[in-house]
């Protein structure tokens, strides 16, 4: 029996998530979502010719604790994640929701130890997360990921009946537990959140990181964090 | 590394293959003054680095413009303005293709002047806003496309029994002059940005498709304007040739044309996107600056790889069919089935295509079966075009009416995503190199063979590579559909929660929904029911444990269709909104739903209200 308590995300370039998840299930977890995003570029000279997207990857595989240890283990020495620019790893805590389970919910468990890391998830309007990932920039974040998404749609009567899905900007952000509180803050009052309608923030915590550079000294190089 | 360098990698991947079979070619069998050898390196380099260019152009500019452009087509709120509006775009990118004018020109000195070049592109670019407009109504309706190209080409095959096979040739050409590099893309955008705003389950499907129902309007505009003007055949022939002598002459001798051409080709939609925004989307200035970025960048990559094209690959293409079809029939022949496996993999738009399959199905079209396809597709109708040139008893519409017949059929029992594709390859895969490169391999070898009609032959091979990828691509989605084997289910096994933190100021818990792709709606209603507010969707593919979908004879895997739901619901009521997703039997059933919880620290607005459309869940 295998619990499922935890998300486990790759962040990889485009067309390697199925080399991933082929090896992932070697491992023995039983599948995965894949999705696409974009990363970003740090670098003045390509901002300034707008070449500032990176076409990233975004595996995400529900496993248990140990699996996930060992999943981050072994892509991170099979994908080279501790190398710049190679893709990163990261796991969320979830808990997969059963029906049975609703009854015996437990609050907290031994592993509960202080997270050191947090996901900083931000949705807002699509075109906006460029500013976003500026605004954690600004705050002392390293990079973002940028995932479009949908809102759920709200049909609309014009000429035709239409649907018109709001289009969406989602930022993955990852930071340390320090910086989290800044950075979200910032996103907060820069993106000006507190107006209704321009999108929210909330923060998930991380158990685990592989392949996030946290002192980055040059300039020029591609961060996805 | 930057997605540039990425558009560079694959642009080279597709042209080296071209490069090395005429360098083998060169050095092998067909004797080619170095002149022209060089010039050929020359251009393969220039064609790589503006294709690069182009393509990010295209990225940067062409897709926001299309995007705002299709919001304002879908969101008019009269019949009149969709319609007059679509027909205004779809003509006013054809009036401006430089092919088009060429054609015009080659058809007025044909019909010995009787019909100015200028009118004949008035009457293309009349039909293809015709079709635009029809097409963008068949979308907006919810009409199938299958339908509608059925009837279309019926139209079309009555039209071609009254039509001379000149006219058939020439027909099929203007439609691939048409969609040209430029329009192709544009079009494809406004294709995905209109079937965006329209939303619901046929998102995909709508995404692909008006770059097919838009060639058709050329080939219907030049069948009536021979049947009504009763004009039937048209001598001539397409000159003397000569070789342009020198290395770099040529080349910097056709840049400021081409220039000149590519500007005015760009002109027309830049000038209605500046002004619809101005007075309408105000787009902020990051946007704005990155569209004029991105218009920069589409003109610079457009003239460098049309002047490529232009002067490096036109004569290169020319003299190996002259002296392949001296030597033998069969090597010509074969040489036709090598350069449609690889030359159709360099068209600009196939990249573009290409890109937006991958981006509307996020991945679940495997990008290279549909190359795959597409190169056999393209490789046999050269090679048949060959036959065509070598035995003068084989007419074109043996091949052509056949060709679209059978694929018109498929059509109906064909994965419905891939007639879109298909349609739209067909028009693709007839661009600048093809028009250049191909056409002048074919005319060269016709050129040498006594009973071959240059003309006729030549534009014939048009017509044959714009048939061939609907052919193969919607006979790749039949099989698609029928042929999938699916694996059987493997039981459920049970899970048990263990794991939640604490933490102080929980209030909020990130429910995650993971469904099949069309379920995400069915998601957001039924946590509605339970009090959730709003709810953000990501697309993606995925595997599980239940299911595995293998293609036969390739083995290629098929990941399903995914749908995320991400929704913020207060710790109150995530447990009965996650209970209720589950006990929806439809979407436990069908939509093989999963959830995941986790608590979340969420920054909400202080003081909002139930009104709020965001994702938010205002109570705390």
């Amino acid at each position: 029996m295998i619990g499922i308590d935890t998300l486990f995300f790759a962040v990889v370039s485009r067309g390697e998530a199925n080399a991933v998840l082929r090896k992932a299930q070697e491992c023995g977890a039983t599948g995965g979502t894949i999705f696409l995003g974009e990363g970003t570029v740090q670098s003045k000279l390509l901002e300034l010719l707008g070449l500032t997207e990176i076409h990233k990857e975004i595996l995400m595989i529900s496993s248990s604790y140990e699996l996930c240890d060992q999943l981050h283990e072994i892509l991170s020495e099979e994908f080279m994640f501790y190398k710049r620019n190679k893709g990163m790893a990261f796991s969320i805590p979830f808990k997969r929701w059963q029906m049975q389970a609703a009854g015996q919910e437990q609050k907290s468990s031994p592993k509960d130890v202080g997270f050191s890391y947090f996901c900083i998830m931000t949705i807002v309007d699509k075109g906006r997360g460029k500013a976003c990932i500026k605004a954690a920039r600004a705050a002392g974040a390293k990079g973002g990921t940028l995932i479009h998404g949908r809102g759920a749609g709200i049909p609309t009567d014009f000429y035709f009946p239409l649907i018109i899905e709001p289009q969406k900007d989602i930022v993955m952000i990852i930071s340390t537990k320090d910086k989290a509180p800044l950075i979200r803050e910032r996103i907060f009052s820069d993106l000006e959140l507190e107006k209704v309608g321009n999108g929210i923030i909330f923060t998930l915590p991380v158990s685990r990181v592989s392949g996030l550079f946290e002192n980055m000294s040059e300039e020029g190089k591609e961060v996805v964090s | 590394m930057s997605l540039v360098f990425e558009k560079t990698k694959e642009v080279t991947r597709t042209l080296l293959p071209v490069v090395t079979l005429v360098m083998i070619l060169c050095f092998t069998i067909v004797d080619v003054e170095t002149d022209v050898i060089i010039r050929f390196i020359v251009g393969s380099v220039m064609f790589l680095i503006g294709l690069s260019i182009f393509l990010w152009g295209v990225d940067l500019a062409m897709n926001p413009i299309g995007e705002n452009m299709s919001h304002e087509i879908a969101t008019s709120r009269s019949l009149y303005k969709i319609s007059l509006l679509s027909f205004f775009l779809g003509f006013l990118v054809t009036v401006a293709e430089p092919d088009l004018l060429v054609l015009g020109s080659q058809v007025e000195a044909a019909s010995g002047g009787t019909m100015s070049a200028t009118l004949i592109v008035y009457i293309i670019s009349i039909g293809v806003g015709v079709m635009v407009s029809l097409g963008v109504l068949r979308l907006l309706r919810d009409k199938p496309l299958n339908v509608f190209m059925a009837m279309t080409y019926g139209i079309i095959f009555v039209l071609t029994l009254l039509v001379s096979e000149e006219y058939l040739a020439i027909s099929f050409d203007a439609s691939g002059a048409t969609t040209g590099a430029l329009t192709t893309p544009f079009v494809l955008a406004i294709s995905l940005g209109l079937s965006k705003v329209k939303g619901g389950k046929k998102t995909e499907e709508n995404s692909f498709g008006l770059v097919g129902i838009m060639s058709a309007g050329p080939i219907l505009a030049v069948m009536l304007m021979s049947i009504l003007s009763r004009q039937k055949n048209i001598q001539g022939d397409a000159g003397e040739y000569v070789v342009a002598e020198g290395v770099l002459e040529p080349i910097i001798n056709a840049i400021p044309t081409i220039f000149f051409e590519s500007v005015i080709a760009l002109l027309p939609i830049a000038l209605l996107f500046f002004i619809y925004n101005f007075r309408k989307f105000k787009l902020p200035k990051d946007e704005l600056s990155g569209i004029i970025k991105g218009l920069a960048f589409t003109l610079l990559g457009l003239t460098l790889f049309l002047t490529a094209v232009n002067s490096g690959f036109l004569d290169m293409g020319r003299i190996i069919g002259m002296k392949l079809a001296k030597m033998s029939h069969w090597i010509l022949i074969g040489v036709g089935f090598l350069i449609g496996l690889i030359v159709v993999l360099v068209e600009p738009a196939v990249h573009v295509l290409g890109e937006q399959i991958e981006e509307v199905t996020s991945g679940h079209i495997p990008l290279n079966l549909i190359r795959m396809t597409l190169s056999i597709g393209v490789a046999i109708a050269i090679a048949l075009s060959m036959v065509r040139i070598v035995v003068p008893e084989v007419k074109l519409w043996y091949f052509i009416i056949p060709g679209f017949a059978i694929a018109i059929l498929l059509s109906f029992i064909s994965d419905p995503i891939f007639v879109g594709i298909a349609y739209d390859a067909g028009g693709v895969a007839s661009g600048p190199m093809t028009a250049t490169f191909v056409l002048a391999f074919a005319q060269g070898a016709a050129s040498v063979i006594d009973t071959a009609d240059v003309l006729v032959d030549g534009f014939g091979v048009i017509a044959m590579v714009a048939m061939a990828p609907v052919f193969s691509i919607t006979l790749l989605g039949t099989v698609f559909k029928h042929k999938k084997v699916e694996y059987p289910v493997i039981e459920k096994k049970e899970v048990k929660t263990s794991h939640l933190i604490e933490e102080g100021n929980i209030q909020h818990d990130c429910i995650m929904a993971v469904v099949n792709r069309g379920f995400a709606e069915k998601v957001v209603e039924v946590a509605r029911q339970s009090g959730a507010t709003g709810a953000t969707i990501i697309r993606g593919r995925g595997t599980d444990e239940h299911q595995k979908v293998l293609l036969p004879i390739i083995n290629i895997e098929l990941q399903p269709e995914k749908e995320i739901v991400l929704l913020i619901t207060g710790t109150h009521i995530s447990t009965p909104v996650a209970d209720s997703l589950l006990c929806d039997s439809q979407l436990d059933q069908d939509g093989e739903i999963s959830v995941f919880i986790s608590p979340t620290e969420a920054m909400v607005k202080p003081l909002t209200t139930e009104k709020n459309m965001d994702d938010i869940e205002s109570e705390t």
